[in-house]
């Protein structure tokens, strides 16, 4: 097989380039062996170097609050829509938030068109606990009148274009969306049984934590990738996901796999790598269309 | 929605939730729309934004957006068709699904017979335009995710425009780029590319599709109540705009050969 050119300054002739990807194609395994050799990853990154994150809040106006996510080529939009319901009998005060994420056909050639896959529902799953066991917006604050009217929240995403990552882009998006969000001044009319609300005012909700998640992968039990793209996730036999909130408290640990590599404690490496990792993103991340690597 | 079914592939909310109802006093838009257009005159169209290539993982994709429609469409192919029949000619297969946001009143993620109806006429729309004997045993899947709906009219117009991109962005030999326009009556004028509340106040809408480049006419679709001479009074007028849609779409498809 042709040797992959390790100068970067000279660009490939054609004739390589088509050796170079179906070696690609045939042998990944070998193909990401080859690069991890050098210490770097298919798209030239390091070992350890995220993808730029770019956020842009508030473009869809049917939505209630909307964000769109783009980490490298991973795009995921996230739509909140606000309806009323009748809260729980047991815990009236508490408004509903329901997240989902629906990953289409449009977004990989491996999702086929139908119901959602095992990978949408288990990272729904995923998203649902963080969002809701973190308490990123407190349900009480739903409240419209205690045991007849209570906000539910849809939050809503869908990924555009799947290239690895999904959870980190999605979560993401989910909490800039619901930062967004402002819903309509709500008042409920004892006599008529029925909530009507004001097309002047709105309010923005109450958030309480930011959290954003870090994935990891450990390839062959040696190598510790972060922020996997589409072509490394299949090729990596563990995968963690901390999500972290603003002030650094762990919010969710997910670990698929042994998790050994090397011998060193993967763990507690991941979770300090994901504590810097929030800190450099900050907080500004979540209002605006700001690049950040 | 009032009425959700427990799926038990999603995370579910409440069995039953409504939107939220505005105060009856205030202004409500749909009845005090002015016998004149608001913004724009009865012929312009708004300004479209196209872009190419935004999908990495698909063949050919583009991204539409003019005003209040946002749409995104990916083409795979051509692949391998997973029947068993021998066909001759390539299949071109529509797949439109609405982000759950998109429309006014949220909709379930459960695809319904307007995602069919979109689909079957932007289906339509590209079927004469593409090369399909040349691709035997394969099938071009074209998916379409609406993002943000201003009106059936304008998401089939522009959903066509988008397919229609894409096609050419992923290299499928085509007689020539679908471009389409939708038009509704108001009164005595004709209106062009409606938005929601326009569409709805119109006593008939049409959208057309054709090859401006051949000068052929694709799809046609008419609802409401139009004399015929009003028809193709309409048909006229969107065929004359389409042409103006086609530079806009050529010069994006260039422009992003020209940096890739």
């Amino acid at each position: 097989m042709a040797a992959i050119a390790s100068s970067s300054a000279t660009t490939l002739p054609e004739g390589d380039t088509l050796k170079a990807s179906t070696f690609q194609r045939l042998h990944p395994k070998a193909y990401f062996e080859r690069f991890l050799a050098e210490n770097l990853r298919p798209d030239g990154r390091d070992l350890d170097e995220w993808r730029a994150v770019s956020l842009n809040v508030g473009s869809i106006s049917t939505a209630d609050g909307s964000a769109l996510v783009r980490l490298g080529d991973t795009t995921v939009v996230c739509g909140v829509k606000a309806e009323i319901a009748e809260p729980e009998l047991d815990s009236p005060e508490d408004g509903f938030l329901v997240p989902n994420l629906d990953l289409p056909a449009i977004c990989s050639p491996k999702f086929k068109p139908g119901p959602p896959t095992e990978e949408a529902q288990v990272l729904s799953d995923r998203l649902n606990d963080v969002l809701v066991a973190a308490g990123v917006v407190p349900l009480s604050s739903l409240c419209i009148e205690r045991g007849r009217a209570v906000w539910v929240l849809y939050v809503d995403a869908t990924c555009i274009n799947y290239d690895g990552n999904a959870f980190d882009a999605t979560l993401l998006a989910m909490v800039a969306a619901l930062k967004n969000t402002r819903l309509p001044k709500a008042t409920f009319d004892e006599e008529t049984g029925r909530t009507t609300c004001s097309r002047k005012t709105r309010l923005p909700l109450q958030i309480s934590r930011l959290p954003a998640s870090m994935s990891f992968g450990i390839f062959d039990g040696t190598h510790i990738v972060v922020d996997p793209t589409s072509f490394e996730e299949p090729l990596l036999e563990t995968t963690l996901s901390v999500a972290v909130d603003e002030n650094g408290g762990l919010v969710s640990v997910t670990q698929l796999g042994l998790g050994i590599a090397g011998g060193q404690d993967v763990l507690m490496r991941c979770i300090a790598s994901a504590k810097d990792r929030r800190k450099t993103l900050g907080d500004s991340i979540w209002t605006g269309s700001v690049a950040k690597t | 929605m009032a009425q959700s079914n427990f799926d038990r592939r999603r995370i579910n909310g409440p069995d039953e939730s409504f939107p939220p109802l505005f105060e009856a006093d205030e202004e409500d838009p749909v009845h005090n729309l002015p016998r004149t257009r608001r913004g724009r005159s009865a012929d312009d169209i708004r300004p479209i934004f196209l872009k190419a290539g935004l999908i990495s993982q698909a063949n050919g994709s583009a991204y539409i957006e003019t005003e209040r429609t946002k749409i995104a469409c990916a083409v795979y192919g051509p692949r391998q068709s997973k029947t068993t029949v021998y066909s001759e000619n390539g299949r071109l297969n529509v797949e439109v699904k609405f982000a759950p946001f998109s429309c006014t009143r949220r909709r379930a993620p459960i695809r319904d017979a307007e995602d069919r109806s979109v689909a079957v006429q932007i289906h339509q729309a590209l079927w004469p335009s593409v090369r399909l004997e040349l691709l035997p045993k394969s099938t071009l899947d074209i998916f379409i995710t609406i993002i943000e709906n201003d009106g059936i009219e304008g998401c089939i117009a522009s959903g066509s425009v988008a397919a229609s991109a894409a096609l050419a962005d992923a290299g499928i030999e085509m007689l020539g780029l679908v471009v389409s326009c939708a038009a509704s009556t108001i009164g005595k004028e004709i209106w062009l590319d409606p938005t929601e509340e326009e569409a709805r106040m119109a006593s008939g809408s049409l959208i057309l599709s054709g090859m401006p480049a051949l000068g052929t006419i694709t799809n046609v679709w008419q609802s409401g109540r139009l004399t015929p001479e009003e028809t193709i009074q309409c048909m006229e007028a969107c065929q004359g705009r389409c042409l103006d849609i086609h530079t806009v779409v050529a010069q994006a498809l260039l422009d992003n050969a020209q940096v890739t």
